[in-house]
């Protein structure tokens, strides 16, 4: 920047100054909500990850514990098992099935004959279905379809004799995690379908065009020209829906509540039951603290991936 | 067009599009069950065999709007998202406009990379020290405090996102204005308002979707029955014990119709205009 000539400050007319300031004013309320919800309440939940404190006891000093927190979260034989259960059943079989399945689903769906049927209204309006659709009501939704007794599924299983009677999915331990896995998925495929249309909409069509003339077949086009282009986009979407399961609530929380018993406990549940079911703020924190840490190794990995693309 | 003389098959096409809208078709059944489900008799909801097409009845909305509390948790979740959306709009445009033009302020980079990185925080963690802060505040039950929550969490993305869509509109409009003798406040919501709202709708639907949607800081921030939103209210209707699946289902679609009828209307703009911000960043 400019330096102002110091010799005659007192011509530096007032409106420089507001001119220079200016920035800072008009970004000075957004960075200090930011500041204030993210950053004040990160740094005190690390303190509190250091003390005992009831959630009774709120608005009084905790007991100061050191890292007895710590200690109690990473010794816990549950917390293993939730660790487990968040990094592989809750995330990366979701974010892989959503790739494989997203990528297969928009492959088809960019084939020009739905363009030229006039068939892109029908393909956004059903592709929106699961999208616009609450998390909340998706999971209620396929409780009532996964029903023992009255849910579609199982009626359809017995129907075509797959098996005898009804299956309670979300109540047995061999069936549990599939059935948490096929709502998010069905709930969350749409976002990666849609980018990935999105990108391959922006694929010129000449250099379809040009490898076929070049002798190219059909599966040689998409797997040497098209994937190899969709890399940046899978790249983001990987890292993005991968950070957003991973801290995910919502889904097993409704679904199952972390049961059977904690069979389905991740992460985020366990953070949760620990302050506000068993009302130990201070333990809760360290989960919170453990959790965050993997997170910024995630982080890292994206801005890593972010930059060297630029 | 070169093109269609080399790609269209009969056969082919027609494979594909019935291929394609068919797992379309599954893909949205579970919704369209619900629906469907939604509007029978109580006594046919509960059948052993598959039946399609059923008696219709309004009786389980007539029940929820008027036998439950559903109507509360649609008032709150209507005042909170709404608020949370007008407010979270203008600050970020103010913020958006502020680093649009200026390039270089000192700290500008550092703010900015701030602001992205934001997006990918764990909200999750945040939720038992809030919680704490709140309770000291006495404002545990108090609409504020989801109202806050909700703009601080949707503020990065819709400052990122509308950066980008002022940086299109060209300063000549703020030059013009400012030689007139407006103020920046005044080209913000004078001027680049009016230009910029294509963008505006964007953010807005984003922001106002995220929050209808939002399940954790309702559930803990809202305790009393009488605060509930709409997501956490609706969880109550099929809790650990009973589930009234009648009121389940009727609750499912009213708390759908929100975003359906938004995305039904500006399905096109913001299909792309939403997956591509996602990505850019």
């Amino acid at each position: 920047m400019s330096v102002l000539p110091t010799s005659a400050p007192a011509e530096e007319p007032a409106h420089v100054w507001g001119k220079k300031l200016e920035p800072y004013l008009l970004v000075l309320p957004a960075m200090l909500i930011l500041a204030f919800f993210f950053a004040g309440p990160a740094i005190y939940n690390i303190a509190l990850a250091f003390q005992e404190l009831s959630l009774f006891d709120l608005g009084r000093e905790g007991r100061w514990v050191g890292f007895d927190n710590f200690a109690e979260v990473l010794t816990d034989p549950s917390t293993g098992q939730s660790l487990i259960n968040t990094t592989v059943w809750l995330t990366v079989v979701t974010v892989v099935l959503r790739l494989v399945l997203g990528l297969g689903l928009a492959l088809l769906l960019n084939a020009t004959v739905f363009s030229r049927w006039k068939l892109g209204w029908l393909v956004r309006s059903l592709i929106l279905v699961p999208w616009v659709t609450p998390p909340v009501v998706a999971v209620a939704a396929w409780k009532w379809l996964l029903d023992a007794r009255y849910g579609v599924v199982n009626q359809f299983l017995v129907g075509i004799g797959a098996i005898e009677q009804g299956i309670p999915f979300l109540a047995r331990t061999s069936t549990v995690w599939g059935a948490i896995e096929t709502m998010l998925i069905w709930r969350e495929l749409p976002f990666v379908v849609i980018t990935i249309l999105a990108a391959l909409q922006s694929i010129p069509s000449e250099l379809r065009e040009a490898a076929r003339i070049d002798g190219a077949n059909e599966f040689q086009i998409q797997t040497r020209i098209v994937l190899p282009l969709l890399k940046p986009v899978l790249a983001v979407i990987t890292l993005l829906t991968t950070i957003w399961t991973f801290n995910n609530f919502v889904y097993v929380w409704l679904a199952t509540r972390g049961g059977p018993g904690d069979y389905t406990q991740v992460l985020a549940t366990q953070m949760y039951t620990t302050s506000f079911v068993d009302y130990r703020m201070g333990a809760g924190a360290a989960v919170g603290v453990v959790m965050s840490l993997i997170m910024f190794a995630f982080a890292l990995i994206y801005f890593f991936v972010i930059f060297r693309e630029k | 067009m070169a093109n269609q003389s080399i790609n269209s098959h009969p056969v082919r096409d027609l494979v594909t599009v019935v291929l394609g809208v068919g797992l379309l078709l599954i893909l949205a059944f579970p919704f369209i069950w619900v629906v469907l489900i939604s509007f029978r008799p109580e006594s046919e909801i509960f059948t052993r065999t598959f039946q399609l097409i059923t008696t219709f009845t309004l009786d389980n909305y007539a029940m929820l709007l008027e036998g439950s509390p559903f109507p509360t948790y649609l008032r709150n979740s209507l005042v909170v998202c709404t608020v949370a959306t007008i407010v979270a709009v203008v600050i970020s445009m103010v913020t958006a406009y502020g680093f649009s033009r200026n390039r270089r302020f000192r700290g500008r980079q550092t703010l900015l990379i701030m602001v992205i990185a934001t997006q990918l925080f764990p909200f999750v963690i945040l939720i038992t020290p809030l919680y704490a802060t709140f309770f000291s505040l006495g404002m545990i039950n108090n609409p504020l405090a989801l109202v806050i929550s909700y703009i601080a969490v949707n503020l990065p993305f819709c400052i990122y996102m509308l950066l980008g869509y002022l940086d299109t509109i060209p300063r000549d409009l703020d030059d013009a204005a400012r030689i007139d003798g407006a103020t920046t406040l005044q080209i913000i919501f004078r001027v680049i308002l009016p230009v910029a709202w294509p963008g505006i709708v964007t953010v807005a639907v984003y922001a106002f979707v995220s929050a209808w949607d939002e399940f954790l800081f309702a559930l803990t921030l809202m305790t009393s029955d009488e605060n509930k939103t709409v997501p956490v209210g609706l969880a109550g209707f099929f809790g650990e014990y009973t589930t009234q699946w009648n009121l389940v289902m009727a609750a499912s679609v009213v708390s759908t119709l929100p975003t359906l009828i938004i995305f039904m209307f500006l399905q096109r703009k913001l299909v792309s205009d939403l997956s591509a911000g996602a990505v850019k960043t």
